[in-house]
């Protein structure tokens, strides 16, 4: 027993720098060596799903982009396959962003999906109008007028030249919004000054640190479900059928928690017995 | 694969080892990709700001090219034409905008913030700064209240009165739920109390507080080593990604240089710190 409490003690002095190795060991084996973990949705994720697969089609769906590559595994993901299941449905989709950064995640993501893999067009399947500064000021533009705040797009065409914006005045006129968002200004802003005074249905994808602070919203029925992480990106893919970097990052994600837990588990048991030892003499 | 892509992929391994290398311990290369990030973030943010707000939003409502005529307003405008046709494009700035002359107050707003730069007026800066904190207030206030204060109130204190929901569920509504819910609130709030001394009756319920706020520090901290691990997973699979020949093997040269690197900067740090023993 004396020599599993000693082994425990000297794990529990161990240098973090060792730690640090660990963790990039185990995080990066299993995406040489996948193991193919599956992969089930939560309710939220499959609320997010359900709310957009029973939008009607040619529905007016506001994208809001709202991160930047920082976290860019755990957004871009769920951007991308939540972008698929919209065209997939014939939907009209608007892009915004309320972070600087956003617009070339936003640009990118409608490289990939709008133009190479649905080959849509421009100014009839979809819009970007790219980012403006001024946080939730821009939300609130957006909710009374956004021809005001928008009379140019992204690439600097006339608003009024687009045949997408035809009848597209202010927040009301869209039928859902998704968030996608790393912070703020975000999904929490969209809930307080869209959302909730509108009444316009929204769902949001945002990073695995927000999922406490917008989880809330989502039990008080302010949003309609969430994309948690990277694994609610996973999740998602694995609804709509296209599995992407989420899903593929999934093994690695689980056997770092198992190791991580495993740390946690030591580090306190070195503590205790450490405690105990001190108090014994 | 154009050289501009493989020269990009070089940089980004050089940054991403770069910052990695802080695990290790602080060095010069850290240093630089930290700096680097922050200028290139300060650059692009400013140069954003500028053509998606101030430019045609801001220029382009007090000189747009529909009410174009040679009088003395469209004078000045001329006159900084001749400074940035690119800014101030010839004949006015063509973003959809009427003329709106009241945008003269936001104009005037950041140019009195910018005078915060100067010693001897910046003092004009807290005018605007007290506009922003103001407008910011009563934008909040609205928005805190009826989303995070209402109906908040709405959606968890009075599921009580919903009589079809079931009295257990893991996820869902139910009155078990309600309960923790109600229990979580009054108990974390009294914790909070420090009106009156954590003794008796009133200590043990806020010491059930304690209980309900360190499962949610708990749960944070989970969900933020999840968020921590989504990213560096990010980054490695773009390093396997630059490992490969497309982009001349970039991460396979890269890691080694900056190892050995690192490591003959610690051997001359650990020779120069040797004791210097005084032989008789």
């Amino acid at each position: 027993m004396k020599t599993i409490t000693d082994l425990i003690l000297k794990m529990g002095k161990t240098d973090r720098r060792w730690i640090f190795l660990i963790i990039a060991l185990v995080t990066l084996l299993p995406l040489f060596f996948p193991i193919g973990l599956p992969i089930r949705a939560t309710e939220q994720t499959r609320v997010v799903y359900e709310a957009i697969e029973q939008l009607p089609p040619n529905s007016k769906v506001l994208l809001s982009v709202e991160y930047s590559p920082a976290t860019k595994p755990e957004n871009h993901p769920m951007t991308i396959s939540v972008m698929r299941h919209l065209f997939r449905n014939k939907h009209k989709v608007y892009i915004t962003c309320l972070w600087p950064d956003g617009q070339f995640m936003a640009q990118d993501v409608i490289n990939m999906v709008a133009v190479d893999e649905f080959n849509l067009t421009y100014g009839e399947d979809y819009v970007f109008l790219g980012f403006r500064p001024g946080n939730e000021a821009v939300i609130k533009g957006i909710v009374s007028n956004i021809r005001k705040l928008y009379t140019v797009d992204v690439y600097q065409t006339l608003v009024d030249e687009i045949p997408m914006m035809d009848g597209i005045n202010k927040f009301t006129d869209f039928d859902f919004l998704f968030s996608s968002s790393s912070g703020f200004p975000g999904t929490i802003e969209w809930v307080q000054y869209a959302a909730d005074p509108t009444g316009v249905p929204m769902s949001s994808g945002v990073t695995s640190i927000q999922v406490n602070e917008v989880m809330p919203y989502v039990q008080s029925g302010q949003m309609k479900g969430v994309l948690a992480g990277m694994p609610g990106a996973a999740e998602y893919e694995a609804l709509i059928g296209i599995k992407g970097d989420a899903t593929s990052g999934m093994d690695a994600q689980s056997i770092a928690h198992i190791v991580i837990v495993l740390f946690i588990f030591l580090g306190n048991a070195a503590f205790f017995i450490e405690r105990k030892r001190s108090k014994k003499y | 694969m154009s050289s501009t892509m493989i020269f990009g992929a070089w940089i980004s391994v050089f940054l991403t080892f770069g910052i990695f290398s802080y695990l290790y311990k602080d060095n010069p290369f850290y240093k630089f990709a930290e700096h680097l990030f922050v200028g290139v973030s300060a650059g692009y943010w400013t140069s954003i700001f500028f053509w998606t707000q101030i430019q045609p939003n801001l220029f382009g409502r007090l000189w747009p090219k529909t009410e174009y005529t040679d009088n003395l307003w469209y004078g000045i405008y001329k006159g900084l034409s001749f400074f940035s046709s690119t800014i101030f494009p010839v004949g006015g700035i063509d973003k959809g905008h009427a003329l709106q002359m009241i945008y003269l107050i936001p104009l005037a707003l950041g140019i009195m913030m910018l005078l915060s730069l100067i010693p001897k007026v910046n003092w004009f800066a807290r005018w605007c700064i007290g506009y922003t904190v103001g407008m910011a207030a009563g934008l909040r206030a609205y928005g805190y209240l009826n989303s995070n204060v209402i109906a908040q109130i709405k959606a968890s204190a009075f599921k009580f009165g919903n009589f079809d929901q079931p009295f257990f569920s893991l996820s869902g509504d139910s009155y078990f739920n309600s309960l923790v819910l109600l229990v979580g609130t009054i108990s974390g709030l009294l914790y909070f109390y420090f009106s009156k001394s954590h003794t008796g009756l009133f200590g043990k319920i806020s010491r059930v507080g304690i209980f309900f706020l360190m499962i949610s520090f708990g749960a944070s901290f989970g969900f933020a080593v999840m968020g921590r691990i989504s990213l560096l997973i990010g980054r490695f699979v773009d390093l396997i990604k630059y490992s490969n020949q497309d982009y001349n093997y970039a991460t396979l040269w890269i890691l080694p240089v900056l190892i050995l690197v690192l490591a003959f900067s610690a051997y001359k740090d650990k020779a120069k710190n040797k004791p210097i023993v005084n032989e008789k």
